[in-house]
């Protein structure tokens, strides 16, 4: 979630500071472009420090040895990477388990809220309330609270067994079994939907209302509206939905370190979560950064590819009146 | 005023005034003390009111940082006793941060990397070492040659655990070794033979099967995959995990490892023990009140002896626990050694040593302190201190000071400390290539016990000078 309000940050702010920079040259006054600089200062300062430089620092470390507690990080070249890709199997158990919840996790979340948004988008009373109430699951989502809960939930003395005692079946070990634990987590993210949900929302409120009409007198049917009309009017909204959920499934963190801990067999050992424990239970931050960088080309791969897919399709209207 | 000047001069009062509003919490001096100070916290309330602020003391006002790790008991009883310090001692102000011990290195380490270590921490005997050797942590010889340190009711064996290079770098908390806690009720319903301390892991495997056919629970609880296991198989054997210099391997055969998952394997399929599913799913991370044998769903736990304390206060007072040293090698020696459970350590950086050891020494010696504290670190190290406690021991505290005089008896000496690598070891290769693997079926335990060997070498390969 921070990660996306930076990003919105930074792009607003690079806008700002360019809208700012030309007017201020056709003027040619050097004056307006330092105020100008004074009002982003703050910005400017927070970027640089809390962004720019960690990152810098990190990119360095990742070719470095280096155990936090030293004073100096020690320079190994490519070895960190040598190491993760060759002789790091539990490098690619992460890599797997991190590819099989984005693949199945990210459209599953997307098709829940749509699923969800369509339900809600109807101008009866006491929608709004509705609303609101399927959104607070995201507003908590993010939180430890809730994945304490879902530890609870599926654990042995949990409330799922409850119920499979009360219809006579033993107790299943949901946390523990290597074929049901990452889908523990599978649902946890299916069930906080709301953010993805609240786009789609706003997106079908655009959808003119016209079209259904007039494709009802045209004879079509729920099936024929949803992906003839919906669908395509609705796809650059899900492109960003997309992209947004690719980009934080990669990162997937706190739900797998309170849930699962990456147990079972390392079913549930994502990326992020394998980071931090080399990172800050190994003390190998150099290794910790190069799988940084690692997995920052790989989303960024992603997103490409998801940008460059989006041309055929994913609908705008504008295109199509120039 | 000219006209094009007002954007500057309205961003500079903005900037200005952003600054300020972000400056002025911090700025303004907050007499009030920090949520985690001991002065906020209830159980220090009724002292208040005695403990007026002595302005006439001329002794200037200190203030020092403490953390620990530890168990709910723990976190409880060294609060009361560092509010009892400060009642003592008014110009002495402790704050104080207590974690669970997994998080608590990450902790550690990341204020050692931001040069913030706290003025006195929890160390142990696995990182000691490592401490000392980055300059992290401060030698006490002189305070306690200048008797600020007081060790006079102690034998050498056990303060030396807390030497390195030579020096006493980390003051013992008190002594503790490995056991099994078992629930005797249990064994008595069940008929069982209460077993000898110089049991074997066959016994072990007959007992816990018994147990779980006699009460239907599990006849032992989790946790006989760890490393501490793994070592104490070898210790019985003469061995050691890890050679003596800390560059490969110890020991020369797999086959008392191999056997060991044999068994947790046999035990496993018969629902004897804890199943290591569960146990991840369950136990995994928790602190020692997690245990099965806690809720009665196991008649046997593995523990470390101080633990016992915690143990019985989350069981309840009326748990009959008995403590037995760990199983041997069939026809081995005990595979118990005698460990400082954990030690008290000056930061170098900190900007009062002389008064973090005075409160070392007030926490070793006092037997206020000692008797608010519980023995719940281990049997203290002061000789009078244990004295003093005696009489007044709990169920779990006096079979604690019984288990620990007996075992010391024919326990081995303590192994080298771990060597660099051991965390990665332990972290990256021991659950995840070897004990989990063997468990869910997915390799066999000689294949396992290879794994082991060959993953081991290659760390510890690093450490050849």
């Amino acid at each position: 979630m921070a990660g996306r309000a930076e990003s919105t940050a930074v792009a607003a702010g690079r806008r700002g500071a360019q809208i700012l920079a030309r007017r201020t040259r056709r003027r040619n006054d050097r004056r307006h472009n330092l105020a100008g600089y004074m009002f982003i200062a703050p910005w400017l300062i927070g970027f640089f420090v809390f962004t720019v430089a960690p990152m810098a620092a990190s990119l360095y470390l990742a070719f470095t040895d280096y155990d936090i507690l030293s004073t100096v990080p020690r320079w190994v070249g490519l070895a960190n990477f040598q190491q993760m890709f060759l002789r790091d199997p539990r490098y690619w158990k992460s890599v797997q388990a991190t590819f099989y919840y984005v693949m199945i996790a990210v459209p599953m979340r997307l098709a829940f809220a749509l699923l969800v948004a369509m339900l809600l988008n109807t101008y009866r009373r006491g929608v709004s309330v509705y609303r609101a109430i399927y959104y607070a699951p995201s507003v908590v989502g993010g939180s430890v609270a809730v994945a304490v809960m879902w530890r609870q939930i599926f654990g042995t003395e949990g409330m799922l067994n409850a119920l499979t005692r009360l219809v006579g079946m033993a107790p299943i070990t949901w946390l523990g079994d290597p074929r049901t634990a990452i889908w523990t987590l599978i649902a946890l993210a299916v069930w906080q939907f709301g953010s993805p949900m609240l786009i789609f929302l706003t997106g079908l409120r655009q959808i003119p209302s016209e079209l259904y009409e007039a494709a009802s007198i045209d004879g079509a049917g729920g099936a024929d509206k949803f992906f003839k009309i919906t669908l395509p009017m609705l796809s650059p909204v899900i492109l960003f939905n997309l992209v947004m959920q690719v980009i934080s499934g990669f990162m997937v963190f706190t739900q797998a370190f309170i849930v699962t801990g990456g147990a079972p067999l390392d079913t549930t050992l994502f990326y992020a979560l394998y980071l931090y424990r080399r990172g800050f239970a190994n003390f190998q931050m150099g290794y910790a950064s190069a799988m940084a960088w690692v997995l920052l080309l790989v989303v960024a791969f992603f997103t490409a590819l998801v940008f460059k897919s989006s041309s055929y399709w994913v609908f705008y209207e504008a295109k199509e009146e120039v | 005023m000219n006209r094009n000047r007002w954007p500057i001069v309205l961003s500079v009062v903005l900037v200005l005034s952003l600054a300020l509003s972000a400056c002025a919490p911090a700025a303004t001096p907050t007499p009030q003390p920090k949520p985690t100070t001991a002065a906020a916290q209830p159980t220090s309330a009724p002292a208040q009111p005695t403990t007026a602020p002595a302005p006439t003391q001329a002794q200037q006002p200190v203030e020092l940082r403490i953390v620990w790790w530890g168990s709910q008991d723990r976190h409880d009883r060294t609060i009361k006793a560092i509010n009892l310090y400060m009642q003592q001692h008014p110009n002495v102000k402790i704050t104080y941060e207590f974690v669970s011990w997994a998080d608590y290195w990450t902790k550690l380490a990341t204020q050692a990397a931001g040069n913030n270590l706290p003025d006195i921490m929890q160390q142990d005997y696995a990182y000691i070492v490592e401490y000392t050797n980055r300059n992290l942590i401060l030698p006490l010889d002189d305070y306690v040659k200048d008797g600020t340190i007081n060790l006079n009711d102690t034998t050498p064996a056990e303060v030396n655990g807390g030497r390195v290079n030579g020096k006493l770098v980390a003051i013992n908390l008190g002594s503790n070794s490995q056991c099994w806690v078992i629930d005797v009720d249990a064994f008595n319903k069940a008929g069982v033979p209460i077993p000898a301390n110089d049991w074997t892991w066959a016994d072990m495997e007959r007992t816990a099967m018994q147990l779980h056919e006699k009460l239907g629970i599990y006849g032992m609880g989790a946790g006989l995959w760890d490393e501490q296991i793994w070592g104490s198989l070898y210790l019985s054997n003469g061995e050691w995990r890890y050679n003596a210099d800390g560059t490969g391997i110890g020991y020369a055969s797999d086959q008392p490892y191999v056997d060991h998952l044999k068994m947790l394997l046999r035990l496993q399929k018969a629902g004897a023990i804890v199943p290591r599913a569960e146990d991840v799913a369950n136990y995994f991370g928790k602190s020692v009140e997690a245990q099965a044998i806690v809720s009665r769903k196991a008649a046997m736990g593995y523990i470390m002896s101080n633990q016992i304390v915690a143990v019985q206060k989350a069981a309840g007072e009326d748990r009959n626990l008995k403590l037995l040293p760990l199983p041997r090698l069939t026809g081995g020696k005990s595979a118990n050694y005698i460990k400082p459970s954990q030690f008290w350590s000056i930061a170098t950086t900190s900007k009062h040593p002389k008064e973090a050891a005075q409160f070392i020494d007030w926490f070793t010696n006092s037997i206020e302190a000692n008797q608010i504290l519980g023995a719940e670190r281990g049997v203290p190290i002061s000789s009078k201190v244990r004295d003093a406690l005696k009489p007044t021991l709990s169920k779990a505290q006096a079979e604690m000071f019984d288990y620990v005089a007996q075992v010391s008896k024919t326990a081995q000496p303590i192994p080298p400390a771990d060597p660099p690598g051991h965390s990665d070891i332990v972290g990256n290769v021991l659950y995840s290539e070897v004990a989990d693997p063997v468990a869910y079926g997915q390799i066999t335990p000689e294949q396992g016990a290879a794994i082991m060997r060959q993953e081991v070498n290659t760390i510890l390969a690093k450490n050849k000078k």
